[in-house]
């Protein structure tokens, strides 16, 4: 009986599938003209009372929630990819068919993912005025809803609307960072205060704050870098340590050194990669220091950045291979690969 | 109560309570996997992968492919892997000794010279003889690799001491991936903000009778032969249901090794891949994640119900029970090399779920089945038709067949691959005659893994491809 049950759901599936497949071609045909009129409406007519002409079948549509549900898809598509008085016409049409209600009504919904559209569909819709709403949800429970908050937070206000970093208590991923990074990348270059940002409790806000502090040459915070690089979290020692890379002085070397025996493989390789950049002639000792440690791997990450860091390195690198061969001579040969290549 | 009595009771009640213990076990699975991949397909509509395709932030990968003796398609192969779509990547080709024409294929195609490279022996290998680069820029991305032979997880060993990056994807060289399969595959790997991502791995799909161009997959086609069809089905249960359900409570062992990603530090601080057993894959997974439980780090392994790759499943008896018997032998050598965690509440899901359910109801399985089916016989000629313990076979009959149409049913509503109704009709004819046909066979062959471990043949068996059909074949 079970395996019959089965069968027949999903034959009728697909069945019902296809006829809304077939139903939704002719809405999506409708809700094309209407995009369309709206986004080649011409731009003397169109003011604040000035309503977009829609046929009597779409306004009778706009009842069934899967035609809204497919012309918001639409819509908001669209305006993705648009912008200047075309986008302004779609937000028109948009509020024009009084979507933002059932968006707004979709935010207090128990479901994560239609809160997490909701939010999604006002920030793509430039909704700026429900930006105290979207705010609430930048530290909800669920991490797509607190994405989308978040992002939307940034849409709206720039770099201003990082300001949830100042509270936030749930951690941001590496791909919400991705994301955030991305959105702020078309905007001009603020110098926001982050001072708060780096004394945050949240490890995640620290490491987006250096992030942010590398890919916009804030050199004003090495200070506050180099005490990221005493943080307890290996997370924010090793973003800090990679920020050092861009924000340097010529001590920047010294405070590596000084604590590279404390720190974990990974971020032991990670300083020698920055020395590499950084390095100058009076870390050329340290560097040949680290070719007698037992690691092969921090052997040629330090026997790389002696001879990107020095001019003599190569010549050192070669003087100390005439006392301990194996395995300094072959590494010497795969570095000289390297540059040669 | 006779004696005869007796074992009678005991073997239809104990068939009856393991029937119904794994029953038990179909349903959560199915309600697992309805739950994990329903909030994966809401997550994903909110994920645009273009973001990792243009970002620097974009974590590296490596993917290693090992070679052995595959000069017929390397060139496309390869072809195929440098043209995916990921920003931050090397491709690194591992020629394990192939006694064909390999190698010099590579470097001529690929305008190859030999580099100095100190290769970094974090993890014991066989030696390499050789690193090549291409002189063009082009190629800048390959890297291939010449050793002697060893064996896959030798291979891959090689590929992990030579490759740059963080992460690394390792994957069967005639495999064909999806052009976005690793933006798909690096998204978990960013996600874990409270607990690390140690590896993820990706559905694999039968590419028998799909139409593949230029090493893409141009077509979906349900395979025309009986053994692919009946393991298409397979592979939709295991990847779809089990693999689902189990990424749910975060208990996946296995991890395919025709394509998964890695936490390259993590593989290291665990010794690679162990090159004393056939199951290198599972192996790895486990002593990882056994790595971690016992330093108590959070961590998790991930799995995304994409059809990422397809791979040419073996369509002769001959070499798919060479593959059933392998496998077999591969999960009992990982779970006698990690037994120290069965029902060890150290090691948490792990330890009392995912090893359990893996020893009980994976090898233990076949087992079962053979000599209760042979003991029912034997039974019936002896004494006299046991109808319960008929009846009892008849409704673990019913429940596998109930199971397949619900991993049908799970395709139809999620990724539908096989879009006519036809090609479903066929799937749902597949269900029905799996257990007659196909699954006899697969129990002979895990029988077979089994007798064979015991005699020590620990041979990988090789494994024949007839290769995929092209358009032109096609039409």
């Amino acid at each position: 009986m079970l395996i019959l049950g089965l069968l027949v759901y999903m034959l009728s599936y697909m069945y019902f599938k296809s006829v809304y497949d077939k139903k939704f071609d002719k809405w999506s045909l409708i809700s094309d003209l209407l995009i369309r009129k709206a986004i080649f409406y011409d731009d003397d007519e169109i003011e604040d009372h000035t309503l977009i002409p829609v046929t009597a079948r779409a306004e009778k549509l706009m009842r069934d929630k899967h035609f809204r549900k497919l012309l918001v898809n639409e819509i908001t598509s669209a305006k993705k990819n648009i912008s200047g008085i075309s986008a302004d016409n779609l937000k028109h049409l948009y509020v024009q068919l009084g979507l933002e209600k059932y968006a707004l009504n979709n935010l207090t919904s128990s479901r994560w993912y239609i809160k997490a559209k909701a939010v999604q569909e006002l920030t793509i819709m430039d909704m700026n005025e429900f930006v105290d709403q979207i705010y609430s949800y930048t530290d909800d429970k669920n991490d797509l809803v607190r994405m989308e908050a978040q992002s939307a937070l940034v849409q709206f206000k720039g770099f201003d609307g990082l300001r949830f970093l100042d509270t936030i208590t749930s951690p941001i991923s590496n791909w919400q960072q991705i994301k955030l990074l991305q959105q702020l990348s078309h905007l001009p270059p603020s110098d926001i205060d982050m001072g708060l940002w780096f004394k945050s409790a949240n490890s995640s806000v620290i490491v987006l704050a250096l992030k942010l502090a590398r890919n916009y040459h804030r050199f004003e915070l090495h200070d506050d870098i180099i005490s990221c690089l005493d943080h307890s979290d290996s997370w924010v020692r090793i973003e800090a340590i990679q920020c050092l890379n861009e924000i340097y002085t010529d001590e920047t070397s010294d405070h590596l050194i000084s604590r590279f025996l404390n720190e974990t493989i990974k971020n032991q390789l990670a300083m020698i990669k920055v020395m590499q950049t950084i390095g100058t002639d009076k870390d050329v000792l340290f560097l040949l220091d680290l070719l007698t440690f037992e690691n092969d791997e921090i052997k040629i990450h330090a026997a790389r950045a002696l001879v990107q860091s020095s001019k003599n390195g190569m010549i050192s690198l070669e003087e100390y291979s005439k006392e301990v061969e194996y395995p300094i001579n072959e590494i010497i040969m795969h570095i000289k690969g390297e540059i040669a290549a | 109560m006779s004696w005869q009595t007796f074992v009678l009771h005991l073997f239809t009640y104990g068939i009856l309570l393991y029937s119904i213990i794994l029953l038990i076990c179909y349903v959560l699975i199915g309600a697992f996997s309805i739950s994990e991949t329903r909030s994966y397909l809401h997550k994903n509509s909110f994920t645009d992968y273009r973001l990792l395709a243009s970002s620097t932030e974009t974590p590296s990968m490596s993917i290693l492919a090992p070679a052995y003796n595959e000069g017929a398609n390397i060139i496309e192969n390869v072809r195929s892997l440098l043209s995916l779509h990921y920003n931050n990547l090397e491709v690194i080709i591992i020629n394990d000794g192939s006694k064909d024409d390999s190698l010099e294929k590579l470097i001529h195609a690929y305008d190859m010279y030999k580099v100095d490279f100190f290769v970094n022996q974090q993890i014991k290998t066989k030696p390499v003889r050789g690193v090549y680069k291409s002189h063009n820029p082009v190629y800048r991305k390959l890297i291939v690799v010449d050793k002697e032979n060893g064996g896959k997880a030798d291979a891959l060993n090689v590929g992990v001491n030579i490759a740059h990056n963080d992460y690394f994807v390792c994957i069967d060289v005639d495999c064909v991936l999806e052009q976005d399969a690793l933006l798909k595959l690096a998204k978990p790997f960013l996600e874990g903000a409270t607990q690390r991502v140690i590896a993820a791995g990706g559905v694999v799909r039968i590419a028998n009778s799909c139409i593949i161009e230029g090493g893409r997959l141009v077509k979906v086609n349900l395979p025309k032969q009986f053994l692919p069809r009946m393991q298409t089905l397979e592979y939709i249960r295991a990847f779809l249901l089990s693999r689902m359900a189990w990424t749910k409570l975060n208990g996946l062992l296995l991890i395919s090794g025709a394509f998964g990603a890695f936490d390259r530090e993590i593989v290291i601080n665990c010794g690679g891949y162990n090159t004393n057993t056939v199951g290198e894959d599972m192996e790895l997974v486990v002593r990882m994640r056994r790595y971690m439980e016992e330093r108590d780090e959070p961590y998790k392994v991930a799995f995304i119900p994409d059809p990422l790759c397809w791979t040419e499943a073996p369509s002769t008896f001959k070499i798919l029970g060479r593959q059933r018997n392998r496998w077999t032998r591969g999960t009992i050598e990982t779970l006698r090399f990690h037994k120290v965690m069965l029902f060890n509440p150290r090691y948490g899901i792990l330890g009392m779920l995912s090893y359990p359910y893996w020893l009980f109801f994976e090898f233990l399985a076949p087992i079962i089945e053979f000599f209760g089916t042979i003991g029912l016989i034997i039974y019936c000629f002896t004494y006299a038709i046991n109808w319960s313990a008929i009846l009892i076979m008849v409704g673990v009959l019913c429940m596998g067949i109930l199971y397949s149409i619900f991993a049908i049913m799970m395709e139809v509503l999620t990724y539908n691959q096989y879009k006519g109704r036809k090609d479903i009709l066929r799937l749902v004819g597949v269900a029905v005659l799996e257990p007659f046909l196909f699954h006899p066979f697969v129990v002979w062959s895990a029988i077979r893994g089994n007798i064979d471990l015991i005699r020590k043949r620990n041979s990988w068996g090789e494994m024949t491809r007839q290769g995929f059909a092209t358009e032109k074949k096609a039409s």
